[in-house]
């Protein structure tokens, strides 16, 4: 009973935000039609941002709920702003220390949920949570310890070399890499499209990822790249993305999961002009019991603004600070 | 302010650090000393607005009247710019009070937890029309 | 006195001859650029917009990268490791005038930059860009450079105004803003490019390139005054003429251009696929800050 109060409220919520021409997306009505290219595909084209702070997992102090009430999104929207922006000293030094990466580094969107309310960007499962491992083989175990090791050195300050630092740190790969996640800053992404082609450039790390949609076969088997190789179709209105060839090192999948056996579909359907649906479903036998997707809408960002350069490994002097200070600090035997 | 917080916003910092990549930026107290806090009056003398990472140049006047050069850590320019902070918004002079932690390494470098300009206003902690609803008490 | 006045008559009747045929021609050319000596007219496929399709995969052929002006085949800097590998070709000049107009007091740095294009030491953050070529670091390389680079990059022309160059080299990615009057908030590796069209070419203002960027590994630089005019028209439905135009009066003494063909790349299902050499470049970096009783 209580659930169908929630649903018939979120219903209203999402018919409200219909009304005021609120960016929408998720229960998204069939009604709108993208405008097209001169050429006759639906038309993805502009610079478009996904920064949200709803959660890729249902959290457990939710109790199930789908989506919250109106009520309850606006309190959380403003505790977490409040949250993220009081001055802070309790927790000691080594928490503080932290607090620096504060709210002044992120993107102010990031302060919103999603416009549909929901609890988690995973839609399915119903539970909104990642599905449950399937047990690894001692390989993929001793893998997945060798890097935890890795992680917990560089968390300590002490990384044994550049090669204890993720991907991301490293500047290799971050959000460029599919599944596109919201993350705390330079959310951005621009989508330029051409006969047989759409392509995307993520902000960070500024590859752009160039999908043919023309019906031509993936690279070869024994070709494999960062960010795998992507071929499109349209299906409707949305581009439906399939990606493959992805590279087997540590960090390349997310969750690290198996490029053997991993699969990602991506759809993108423009919902509104100004709002994008983008959603995922991965999956991999080997590493999860079942298929997961998620939907994350992007919303069109301010025709003043624009995507900027993010180029990373080229001013990185943090790899070296990391490197420097793990040195110093074993040479006067340090172990903190 | 509101006294009852709804039960989901328990282990917020849970939640967040969920919807995105764990390793999209990397902790600071990798790189920087809990134990060497820093606070001093300086003078900045430039800003390199670069990315991953702003880094703000800054002269620190010692007791001994002997200047140092310090390195402070900020976030990235395209944030900064989006929240209004461009790279002429502290020009060269510009006093700031700088509050942060010392780099592991012993050398002059520090992240910026506050940054306090003259008229008080405190540029990290969003108080400077970055959005956030609250006003933060200097302590 | 007869004779001279027809034959001057004659000449003048041939000049006007010659003049309105070569009017007549450029009149019907005037939907293509006058053509370049080694190609016929040529006038490319039209976009809706009435602007010529620039769309595919293209590659230079000059050896540029390795010195924009005259050069004959060298061996690299570590030719007891590399051998033949690590050689140099041999090439001719794409500046026109065959020269860099080097201010007198700036070439000691060119042939600084190249004796010391092979050394890096990232140890001091303040001295990070002092030593080495940016490209061995794999450093996004700036305009003109990624355009004549060895690597196939590919023109994305948006139906929205805008412009996407993707280069193979380090996953380089230019938007070209068309018709873009803001100037760019804080520079780029890549620059702020804004574009236009001029009749079939497509005209691109790059600014905002950082200064630590070189044109090639010979050491030829440039400061934060650097300006560039890119002119792409295309020649023959597998031809770009590229141009470039390049100031910076703080190391020459007037602007110069560069000139060459890019070729379309013509393979079936041809790609780009990436060269993402931070890998490559990581040992060489950060090696020496290894913990040295590790691995």
């Amino acid at each position: 009973m209580r659930d169908r109060v929630i649903r018939v409220m979120a219903l209203a919520v999402v018919s409200m935000a219909i009304a005021f021409a609120v960016p929408v997306a998720g229960q998204a009505p069939k009604k709108y039609s993208p405008p097209r290219t001169p050429w006759g595909d639906p038309d993805l084209q502009g610079v478009w941002n996904d920064a949200t702070s709803t959660p890729l997992q249902r959290p457990g102090t939710v109790g199930g709920k789908e989506v919250l009430t109106d009520e309850e999104a606006a309190e959380f929207q403003a505790a977490l702003a409040h949250d993220l922006t009081r001055d802070r000293r309790d927790g000691g030094p080594e928490v503080d220390v932290n607090r620096a990466y504060n709210d002044h580094w992120m993107d102010a969107r990031r302060l919103k949920i999603t416009a549909d309310r929901r609890t988690s960007l995973i839609v399915d499962p119903a539970d909104g949570r990642i599905p449950p491992l399937v047990p690894l083989s001692p390989e993929r175990q001793q893998a997945r310890a060798a890097r935890a090791a890795a992680a917990a050195r560089f968390q300590a300050g002490l990384p044994n070399d550049h090669l204890d630092m993720s991907l991301p740190v490293r500047c290799v790969i971050r959000t460029d890499s599919p599944p596109y996640l919201p993350t705390i800053y330079n959310n951005d992404f621009q989508i330029v499209q051409s006969p047989g082609f759409v392509t995307i450039a993520p902000e960070m790390i500024h590859s752009a990822r160039i999908i043919p949609v023309d019906g031509r076969p993936h690279l070869n088997k024994g070709l494999k790249q960062w960010l795998g190789d992507s071929r499109g179709r349209w299906d409707g209105t949305t581009l439906v993305v399939e990606t493959t060839n992805f590279r087997s090192d540590d960090g390349v999948i997310f969750q690290n999961a198996n490029p053997a056996t991993f699969k990602i579909t991506e759809r993108f359907t423009r919902v509104a002009a100004d709002a994008l649906n983008y959603e995922f479903t991965v999956e991999d036998p080997t590493t999860w019991t079942k298929a997961w997707t998620a939907l994350i809408p992007w919303n069109k960002i301010d025709p003043a603004e624009q995507m900027y350069e993010y180029a990373c490994h080229e001013d990185n002097f943090d790899i070296i600070h990391f490197l420097t200070g793990a040195r110093k600090r074993e040479r006067s035997g340090e172990r903190r | 302010m509101g006294t009852k917080r709804p039960g989901f916003l328990a282990g917020l910092c849970v939640l967040l650090a969920l919807a995105m990549p764990a390793s999209a930026h990397h902790a600071f107290n990798a790189e920087f000393d809990p134990n060497k806090p820093v606070r001093f009056h300086a003078k900045v003398t430039k800003m390199l607005w670069v990315n991953p990472h702003v880094w703000i140049y800054v002269d620190v006047k010692k007791p001994d009247d002997s200047v140092e050069e310090w390195m402070i850590e900020a976030g990235t320019p395209n944030t900064l710019m989006r929240r209004g902070f461009t790279k002429d918004s502290l020009p060269p002079g510009t006093e700031v009070v700088v509050d942060g932690y010392q780099s592991k390494d012993g050398s002059n470098r520090a992240n910026g937890r506050d940054l306090t300009l003259p008229n008080g206003q405190t540029l990290f902690l969003g108080s400077t029309g970055t959005g956030a609803p609250y006003d933060v008490k200097k302590k | 006195m007869r004779d001279t006045t027809i034959a001057m008559r004659r000449q003048a009747f041939l000049s006007i001859l010659v003049t309105l045929a070569v009017v007549t021609a450029a009149g019907q050319q005037r939907t293509a650029p006058a053509a370049d000596a080694q190609f016929p007219a040529y006038r490319a496929p039209h976009r809706p917009d009435g602007h010529p399709d620039l769309s595919g995969i293209w590659q230079a052929l000059v050896t540029a990268n390795w010195d924009l002006q005259d050069h004959e085949a060298q061996s690299g800097d570590h030719p007891e490791v590399m051998g033949a590998y690590g050689a140099g070709p041999a090439g001719q000049s794409i500046v026109e005038g065959g020269e860099i107009p080097y201010r007198p007091e700036a070439l000691a740095k060119k042939r600084d930059n190249f004796a010391k294009r092979m050394q890096v030491d990232v140890s001091d953050d303040k001295k990070w860009h002092a030593l080495g070529d940016p490209e061995l670091k794999c450093y996004l390389p700036g305009v003109p450079r990624a355009t004549y680079m060895p690597f196939p990059f590919q023109i994305v022309q948006g139906s929205n105004s805008t412009i996407l160059i993707a280069y193979e080299f380090a996953s380089a990615t230019r938007i070209v803003r068309m018709d873009w009057k803001q100037e760019s908030p804080a520079d780029a590796w890549m620059g702020w490019s804004r574009g236009r069209w001029e009749g079939e070419t497509l005209v691109v203002d790059v600014s905002g390139q950082r200064e630590e960027t070189w044109f090639d590994r010979a050491g030829d630089y440039h400061t934060d005054k650097l300006h560039v005019v890119e002119r792409y028209t295309p020649a023959s439905p597998y031809h770009l003429m590229y141009e470039a135009t390049i100031e910076d009066p703080n190391v020459f003494t007037r602007p110069w251009k560069i000139r060459f063909p890019l070729y379309r790349r013509m393979e079936a299902n041809l790609q780009l696929l990436e060269f993402k050499c931070v890998p490559f470049t990581e040992e060489l970096l950060y090696g020496a800050f290894r913990k040295p009783t590790a691995r």
